[in-house]
């Protein structure tokens, strides 16, 4: 390299290349002789580690027995029993008045209670 | 056959793809051990470590392309945490072999020159040698390297110039020697 070639070059790039320059002379270390040999002999002796977790195996459901719907049929009769009671009254004696007597009502209820009635009146500007 | 296939078959205990493995990385993974530990005897054994690590457990390796960084991580950290590598003073620290004919100021010839590269290298601190090594040695783009050094690309580029600036610093001595013996030898 020239002078003037070296002075286009930044001082960064300079230095940079030297850098690079002397790392060049470092030693390039051989593989010594055997070595792959003498690792594989090594792992020729060197268990591989259990690549599989052995779960405890699952256990067997027990089978299934029709029975197990034995007690659908009386809870289906049970609840249509049970709405058509409901619905005829005739057990509503049985029952605490609470539930079976009539809605109390107040007898000094406005009839008015949302105040529509009162519309008329505001239109009229006679209520402010 | 790629990575992914042999680690596979490895996984399955074939010890034909292992070997394969081995053949195809042992030699930079050895290379980066010999550089970390500036040359230590023991450096075979510590590479050959991630490799029994690897025929071990194959599965610690999630993807196959990742291999060679994984072994190289492997490998560096073994040397790191250990502490392995020689001290500075056990190496040659300074090119000591000089022909007694030759003048006191006479350049470096180039097996000196190695040695005393190589002395520096192996006296940078730990994570510094490790980037140099991957990167300027081992061929590793900046992204392989940092993966490899598990940090980011910015902190392995802040590591790599670290690396050169305390390199030329501890050279200061000799680098104009150095680069006068390149000159010479046309490099």
């Amino acid at each position: 390299m020239t002078n003037g070639q070296h002075s286009q070059v930044p001082p960064d790039a300079a230095e940079a290349r030297e850098i690079d320059a002397v790392l060049s002379l470092a030693s390039v270390p051989p593989l010594p002789e055997g070595a792959a040999a003498r690792l594989m002999a090594r792992i020729a002796q060197e268990p591989q580690e259990n690549k599989v977790v052995a779960f405890a195996p699952r256990r067997a459901a027990p089978p299934r027995s029709a029975l197990r719907y034995a007690a659908a049929l009386p809870l289906a009769a049970s609840l249509a029993l049970g709405i058509y009671l409901g619905a005829k009254g005739t057990l509503d004696f049985m029952l605490p008045t609470v539930i079976t007597g009539d809605v109390a009502l107040s007898e000094d209820a406005p009839d008015d209670l949302g105040g529509v009635g009162e519309a008329d009146a505001y239109a009229e500007e006679n209520l402010s | 056959m790629a990575d992914a296939g042999l680690l596979e078959a490895a996984a399955q205990g074939s010890h034909a793809a292992f070997a394969e493995i081995v053949n195809r990385h042992f030699q930079p993974v050895y290379r980066l051990v010999w550089r970390m530990t500036g040359g230590a005897a023991d450096a075979e054994d510590l590479a050959q470590e991630a490799f029994v690590k690897l025929w071990k457990s194959p599965s610690q390796v999630r993807e196959g392309a990742a291999l060679k960084g994984w072994l190289m991580r492997v490998a560096s950290n073994a040397v790191i945490d250990g502490s392995r590598r020689l001290k500075p003073s056990a190496l040659d620290d300074a090119p000591e072999i000089r022909d007694p004919q030759a003048r006191p100021d006479a350049p470096l010839d180039r097996e000196q020159a190695a040695r005393l590269v190589d002395a520096r290298i192996a006296a940078l601190p730990d994570r510094q040698r490790q980037a140099l090594s991957l990167v300027y040695f081992e061929g590793l783009t900046n992204v392989e390297a940092a993966d490899a050094m598990e940090v980011s690309v910015d902190a392995l580029e802040s590591l790599l110039a670290r690396a050169r600036r305390s390199l030329k610093d501890s050279l200061s001595a000799e680098w104009r020697d150095l680069l006068g013996g390149l000159a010479e030898t046309g490099r």
